[in-house]
């Protein structure tokens, strides 16, 4: 087992291991001190088996917060819910919450709990909802647990304990199951009938069978095709018809039909086609059911960058914590350092940085000075800072970014309206010819009307052509997210198939956030692994990758020495160790005679200059594979960063890429994808979100690489997780390879149609064998959307997380 | 034959049951969690652990 690698988050730990956690018997590593107080914490209560059984590696555990704030009676009023018998109620989402092994410790570690009753955790809505009494225990004092444990706890307001997704989703499954068991009782039934009209069957028991027939086909008539039912009756109110008419007419008539032939003893029932109908129908809409609630986790994420606590002073300038609803217009907060903002409003003091990441996606934190605005979600990086309240609640921008986001996520795929829109067509044209089929047999011979007319109606599959695109949608959404790539928009899937121009931003997206050290070179007496170690000690307690990349080629940590350690905002850092003055940093910081180099680091002491490092930007592991991929395939290739020109030209270099803008603004990046536009390129822009979200949302295809800000992974089409940029090429093959089984699947339920119905009509078809023949069809269009995977060529696998834990268990 | 005619009846309440069942454990959130469950059997706990957790779950 690799010794350096931290024992909770998997994160490398620096030096040799100067924090250990006792779990068991065992010493273990770790990175920091939230993780060792989460290792200890979890081991103390008995949990170690969560190290055994996970497959993600948590967050690095993050110090405890307080939450005390949370105890004030106006904020409970809106996150908690008061049961019966006095147990209150609350649903918090919790962020780092991803693999079943994490549920199960929160579980274990809650009920350990006195006052806890009953605990619920949901991975895939990375929820948990809590009863537990409030006398003997306080809110704070659960946030804190979970805290505890390393999960960043955001309590949720209290509608989102009444889960309406969850209800949707449980009522869908019923109806699907109902449907199913109905479908396969009444085929079971259907097979008995077929075979006694081959074999001969006495009129009597074939009564039985039918008798049986309807009754199993009842419960999904009326339970599980009520949707289709409500639908119908909504859209011919609405004088609409969607999709919903015609099967809700088609049922209805099959049903009826089957009905009325078994009361008079006719030819033939059809109760086995009007429940696999149903059933077929509720499994694609399941299906998009299921993908279109996955994209919705990323809302709640949005949510919850709105702080629910704000420091507001009262009139004598007294700051009092009150909850983020309480506040009103020209309010004066106070905005800690490191805080986010309650409400969009003005500054009042002087000035203060802010990180508006989230919100707009530049990276760096902005200067902003007295009078000018605070967006909320934004977060001030050395506050305190004062405000005054401009817009709260609904009115300000994130509100409105998040309403976006969720009307979005409400429209379905225009392939899909296209598929729904032809099949509605379908079927009216299809009652047509069974007016014309039944009208022209009266005149013919009025014996077999109703046979004919029946056998055109069964024959004739709508739901073919209604699962022709969602089934192959569906099955390539899954496959994506097996393979870690989110298709978070409705049209996603066709603009990567369009996609012929692709816009990289750099830095986190073709780079990696960290940097490597290329070459450090001494210049004064001391020997390179001297300076390291002495810019190691200088960089100690720092966080910047800089000083990421200097401790780690320095190899390992020493006890701190270094001291009166002071950071030089653009600059560097400087203090002493062992009574000798250094400074590290740009030339013209550590030594004011030289003249400057922007990628070198200069350690230098009071002597002079005593080594240079080099570091430069490190490439994503499979960024040079991906890019030359995007280049076979013939595909227009740029980076636009903000970055400076030797940065850009440098990567550029590296990656093959002979187009790429340096020192872009957003708004001009913007101005460049209009330009690409206007001359007829559909452009995909790939980026980390943080500094593009802009850019991603002016582009045909945003595509942003996972690991990056929240919001800008709700502004793109698709999130490549898990840092791949593979995932890219992978997800245009599957698109391409879904693009070629939809079109199958319609060109195969148009030419069955077109065979079978003229067949029906002129009364060749028996309406068993039509019955068959309609089953038939619809799992042509299922099975031939199975094949999605099998097309897709499997690039690169992710090592497999497990293989990654794989670390012994601690006795 | 004449079986056929208790055996069917006997077929129907049986998926009526079964149908009772599933929506029973859709309605206790037996379906909301399909990971955790797999994995409580693999954790050797042996003390306090299961019984006190077991009976605080819905």
């Amino acid at each position: 087992m690799p010794s350096l690698t931290c024992f909770h988050c998997g994160e490398p730990v620096a030096g040799d291991a100067p924090l250990v956690a006792r779990v068991g018997a065992l010493d273990h590593p770790v990175c920091c001190i939230g993780c060792r107080a989460a290792a200890e914490w979890i081991a103390s209560l008995g949990l170690q088996d969560y190290y055994r059984l996970r497959d993600t590696p948590p967050p690095r555990a993050v110090a405890v917060g307080d939450y005390s704030a949370w105890d004030r009676q106006q904020l409970q009023r809106m996150y908690v819910h008061q049961r019966d018998g006095g147990d209150a109620e609350v649903c918090v989402l919790l962020e780092g919450l991803r693999c079943s092994a994490c549920s199960w410790l929160i579980e274990r570690a809650l009920s350990a709990m006195p006052s806890v009753r009953e605990i619920g955790v949901s991975v895939p809505g990375k929820r948990v909802r809590i009863v537990w009494q409030p006398q003997t225990e306080s809110l704070s004092a659960l946030l804190g647990a979970l805290a505890h444990l390393g999960y960043v706890p955001h309590p949720l307001d209290r509608e989102s304990l009444n889960d309406v997704v969850e209800r949707e989703q449980r009522t869908a499954l019923k109806r699907l199951v109902v449907a199913g068991l109905g479908m396969m009782q009444a085929m079971m039934f259907a097979i008995v009938l077929y075979a006694g009209a081959l074999e001969g069957i006495e009129p009597s028991t074939r009564d039985f069978f039918r008798w049986i027939g309807l009754l199993v086909t009842i419960p999904v008539v009326f339970y599980a095709a009520r949707p289709f039912f409500a639908g119908a009756w909504r859209e011919l109110r609405a004088r609409r018809p969607g999709m919903d008419t015609p099967v809700a007419f088609a049922v209805a008539l099959v049903f009826v039909a089957s009905i009325v032939e078994t009361l008079r003893g006719g030819a033939q029932v059809y109760f086995d086609s009007a429940s696999m109908f149903v059933f077929l129908l509720l499994g694609g809409r399941y299906l998009e059911m299921r993908a279109r609630h996955r994209a919705a986790d990323v809302v709640d994420a949005l949510a919850r960058l709105q702080p629910a606590v704000a420091e507001r002073l009262d009139a004598n300038g007294v700051p009092e914590s009150v909850g983020v609803h309480e506040l009103q217009i020209g309010d004066c907060v106070v905005v800690a350092d490191g805080a986010t903002v309650p409400a969009d409003g003005e500054l009042v003091s002087a000035e203060c940085r802010v990180d508006e990441s989230l919100l707009s996606g530049e990276s760096k934190p902005l200067l902003r000075h007295r009078g000018e605005r605070l967006i909320a979600g934004s977060i001030v990086v050395d506050g305190p800072a004062q405000m005054r309240v401009a817009r709260v609640g609904a009115e300000t921008t994130l509100s409105a970014i998040v309403r976006m986001i969720g009307r979005a996520q409400q429209q379905r795929p225009r392939w899909s309206r296209y598929g729904d829109r032809a099949a509605g067509y379908f079927v009216c044209a299809l009652l047509m010819v069974t007016v014309v089929t039944a009208a022209a047999w009266l005149v013919i011979d009025p014996a077999r009307a109703f046979a004919a007319s029946l056998a055109v109606l069964v024959v004739a599959c709508p739901c073919a052509f209604a699962l022709a695109v969602p089934a192959a949608l569906a099955r390539s959404l899954t496959v994506l997210a097996q393979r870690g790539v989110l298709v978070l928009t409705p049209n996603a899937i066709e603009s990567l198939i369009r996609a012929n121009y692709f816009v990289f931003d750099k830095t986190g997206t073709l780079s990696e956030r960290g940097l490597e050290l290329v070459s450090s070179e001494a210049i004064g007496p001391i020997s390179v692994e001297a300076c390291l170690r002495i810019a190691a000690q200088l960089e100690s307690g720092s966080t910047h990758p800089i000083a990421d990349s200097l401790r780690a080629a320095a190899g390992e940590a020493e006890p701190a020495r270094a001291q009166n350690l002071r950071r030089v905002a653009g600059g560097g850092v400087e203090g002493d160790i062992d009574g000798e003055h250094y400074r590290l940093g740009r030339v013209q910081f550590a030594s004011a005679n030289e003249a400057g180099d922007d990628d070198r680091i200069v350690l230098a002491g009071s002597r002079g200059i005593l080594a240079r490092f080099e570091l430069r930007e490190a490439l994503r592991d499979d960024a040079t594979a991906t890019v030359d991929e995007l280049r076979k395939s013939r595909g227009g290739i740029e980076i636009l960063s903000g970055d400076s020109h030797s940065r850009v030209a440098a990567i550029a270099g590296r990656l093959g890429i002979d187009r790429f803008g340096s020192r872009v603004h957003p708004d001009q990046k913007l101005a460049r994808l209009a330009q690409l536009r206007a001359a007829g390129m559909n452009v995909a822009v790939i980026g980390d979100g943080v500094n593009d979200a802009p850019a991603l949302a002016g582009a045909d295809l945003a595509v942003a690489v996972g690991g990056g800000a929240e919001l800008a992974k709700s502004s793109a089409d698709i999130v490549l997780a898990g840092d791949r940029l593979g995932g890219l090429i992978e997800a245009r093959a599957i698109a391409i390879a879904t693009l070629r089984i939809m079109r199958q699947n319609l060109l195969w339920s148009l030419v069955y149609n077109a065979a079978a119905v003229p067949l029906a009509a002129i009364g060749w078809v028996p309406p068993w064998l039509a019955a068959i023949g309609m089953s038939l069809s619809s799992l042509a269009v299922i099975a031939n959307s199975l094949r999605i995977r099998a097309a897709a060529p499997r690039a690169t696998a992710p090592v497999p997380a497990a293989a990654r834990n794989l670390t012994p268990a601690p006795a | 034959m004449n079986i056929v005619f208790v055996l069917i009846p006997l077929s129907l309440v049986l998926v009526a049951l079964a149908g009772w069942a599933f929506f029973w454990s859709v309605n206790h959130d037996q379906f909301d969690d399909l990971d955790t469950p797999a994995l409580i059997p693999l954790s050797d706990e042996t003390s306090s652990g299961p019984a006190e957790g077991e009976s605080k779950k819905p």
